[in-house]
């Protein structure tokens, strides 16, 4: 079941175009990794999405409601994880709950268990009564976390959720992210850690001067840019084996030896790693092998040809 | 009212503010009456000074909200940005309603001669107002509270002299007379002296109407709502 929807965005910051004819659909219980260098348009992404801001072209769709400003029943159903730290640090953690509940109109006991289950589920139980100006980076960005969770929404939108802290904290969350996830929770996740992504995400979408230029799960998104496959096999001596009668295996296209370590370039999804060991053990030991795939990092540079990771900031 | 019960709570959530919410008010009420000028005792002349401090303070707490991005995050709440608004300038205005009941029925109750305690309470209670609107326009135009509040001091300080709040208007040039009528400081005192001397309705309904008029203007400018 679809639950958000884009369908031909246009937004446009005086003649910057930011969003350019954006598509995108959103499945209930996806994790959708959204991933773009700065400036790419994932912020404004997400704000045209939860109609925060007005867009010039297109139709936006949000839980069955076609125009922003969206009704109080189905923003009810939406979490936001901010970049920045959204939380007040004159408050205890606690109070910081009970503030975004009470927004959500949780009231009583049904307010009073949600904060309790979001501080347990952020682990931050032990702080409860404690004011955010003495937690960690890590901590507080549990705490960010769990404001957006009081209302127990069905679609959870985190914008650099895990930006600047350390990584037990960063575990934690991506934790929390799986586990929100087996609830059966929609999210909607940017970062610029391709690890992440990689890690909890149903499907990426690749987004790049304001157009989402690739999606699919990363399997299919690394397939795309996957030409050829590389397999370093380390023997007991190259020099008894027969590289012409590897380089005659069906895929083979280049065998290259540095000591005792073969490396054979293959066609991608060539299949022939089976005969090359045969081969290889008819004449020597096999001491190891080491696959060397494409992943999401490679994906992204070649669609790009930006690196991400250096970028990290504000979009 | 989540919003407004959080805002009375976060407006006497530092020291700051407790200073300026609670230790200066009442200590106005204390301060002695001059020889010759002002008309009335001394605390209400620095209560006005105090009231537009109070009013960039307790304004900051919408800035730091949108500075940090509660009001991003709120913006995709079941809540308006006219409700955010309303329910935060309903708390900072008890505030202020409350501090001006405490320093005048304080000053009544120490002895001081008020003339028209009411009045006085309902010229402050104007003033309280446009300080808040002129603080909110002021926010507005500002991403770091400490900035802001800083060149608001001096701004204040301006106003304030200007205005006639630390000495009479009359020893001003002639030019620095009529520029002071742009200040609401300038009608802050003109009500105070309307307490003392005046008997004619209309002219304190004209001094409170052009606050009334500051107020409206800057809530406007004010409320814009500001995301990014």
């Amino acid at each position: 079941m679809m639950i958000a929807s884009m369908q031909g965005v246009v937004k446009r910051y005086g003649s910057n175009i930011v969003l350019d004819y954006v598509d995108l659909a959103i499945d209930e219980g996806e994790i959708i990794g959204l991933l773009g260098p700065n400036g790419a348009g994932k912020t404004t992404l997400i704000q045209t999405l939860t109609g925060m801001i007005p867009f010039e072209k297109g139709q936006v769709t949000l839980f069955g409601d076609v125009k922003a400003p969206f009704s109080n029943k189905n923003k009810e159903k939406i979490g936001l994880v901010t970049q920045e730290i959204t939380i007040f640090e004159e408050l205890t953690a606690k109070e910081n709950l009970q503030f975004f509940a009470g927004v959500y109109g949780l009231k009583g006991e049904e307010k009073k268990n949600s904060v309790q289950e979001a501080l347990e589920f952020v682990g931050l139980s032990d702080r409860a009564n404690k004011m955010p100006k003495k937690f960690s980076g890590g901590m507080k960005r549990r705490l960010n976390i769990a404001c957006a969770l009081t209302h127990r929404p069905r679609f959870i939108i985190m914008d650099e959720p895990t930006v600047g802290i350390d990584p037990q904290s960063r575990n934690y969350i991506l934790e929390a992210v799986k586990k929100l996830r087996e609830e059966g929770t929609t999210i909607l996740y940017t970062t610029h850690y391709m690890e992440e992504v990689q890690a909890i995400a149903s499907r990426v979408v690749i987004m790049d001067q304001g157009q989402i230029i690739k999606e699919g799960t990363v399997d299919e998104l690394i397939k795309t840019i996957q030409h050829e496959e590389k397999v370093k096999i380390d023997v007991t001596d190259a020099g008894q084996i027969p590289l012409n009668k590897l380089e005659s295996v069906t895929g083979v296209k280049q065998v290259n030896v540095d000591g005792n370590q073969i490396m054979i370039i293959s066609e991608a999804n060539s299949g022939n790693l089976d005969r090359i060991l045969s081969l290889i053990k008819a004449h020597a030991g096999v001491l190891g092998i080491q696959a060397d795939k494409p992943n999401l990092e490679d994906v992204f540079l070649t669609l790009t040809g930006k690196q991400l990771r250096d970028k990290v900031g504000e979009e | 009212m989540t919003i407004f019960w959080f805002s009375l709570k976060r407006s006497f959530s530092n020291t700051t503010n407790l200073i300026f919410l609670t230790l200066f008010p009442v200590g106005a009420i204390f301060l002695p009456m001059g020889e010759v000028w002002p008309f009335l005792p001394y605390g209400y002349q620095f209560f006005g000074i105090i009231v537009l401090f109070v009013g960039i303070r307790l304004a900051t707490i919408i800035l730091e909200d949108r500075a940090k991005g509660v009001v991003k995050r709120l913006a995709v709440a079941p809540v308006t940005h006219f409700q955010y608004l309303t329910q935060n300038l309903l708390a900072f205005s008890i505030i202020l309603i409350l501090q001006s009941i405490i320093v005048i029925y304080g000053g009544v109750l120490y002895g001081h001669e008020l003339y028209h305690p009411e009045w006085l309470l309902v010229l402050f209670i104007s003033f309280s107002f446009t300080s808040l609107a002129v603080a909110l326009a002021w926010i507005s135009l500002y991403r770091s509270k400490e900035t802001s509040f800083l060149v608001y001091m001096s701004v204040i300080f301006l106003i304030v002299f200007l205005g006639g709040l630390l000495m009479p208007i009359e020893a001003f040039p002639d030019i620095l007379q009529r520029i002071a009528v742009i200040f609401p400081t300038y009608w802050l005192s003109e009500g105070i002296v309307w307490i003392v001397f005046g008997n004619d309705i209309s002219e304190f309904l004209l001094i409170n109407g052009v606050l009334w008029l500051y107020t409206i203007i800057f809530l406007v400018i004010g409320s814009v709502r500001r995301i990014n």
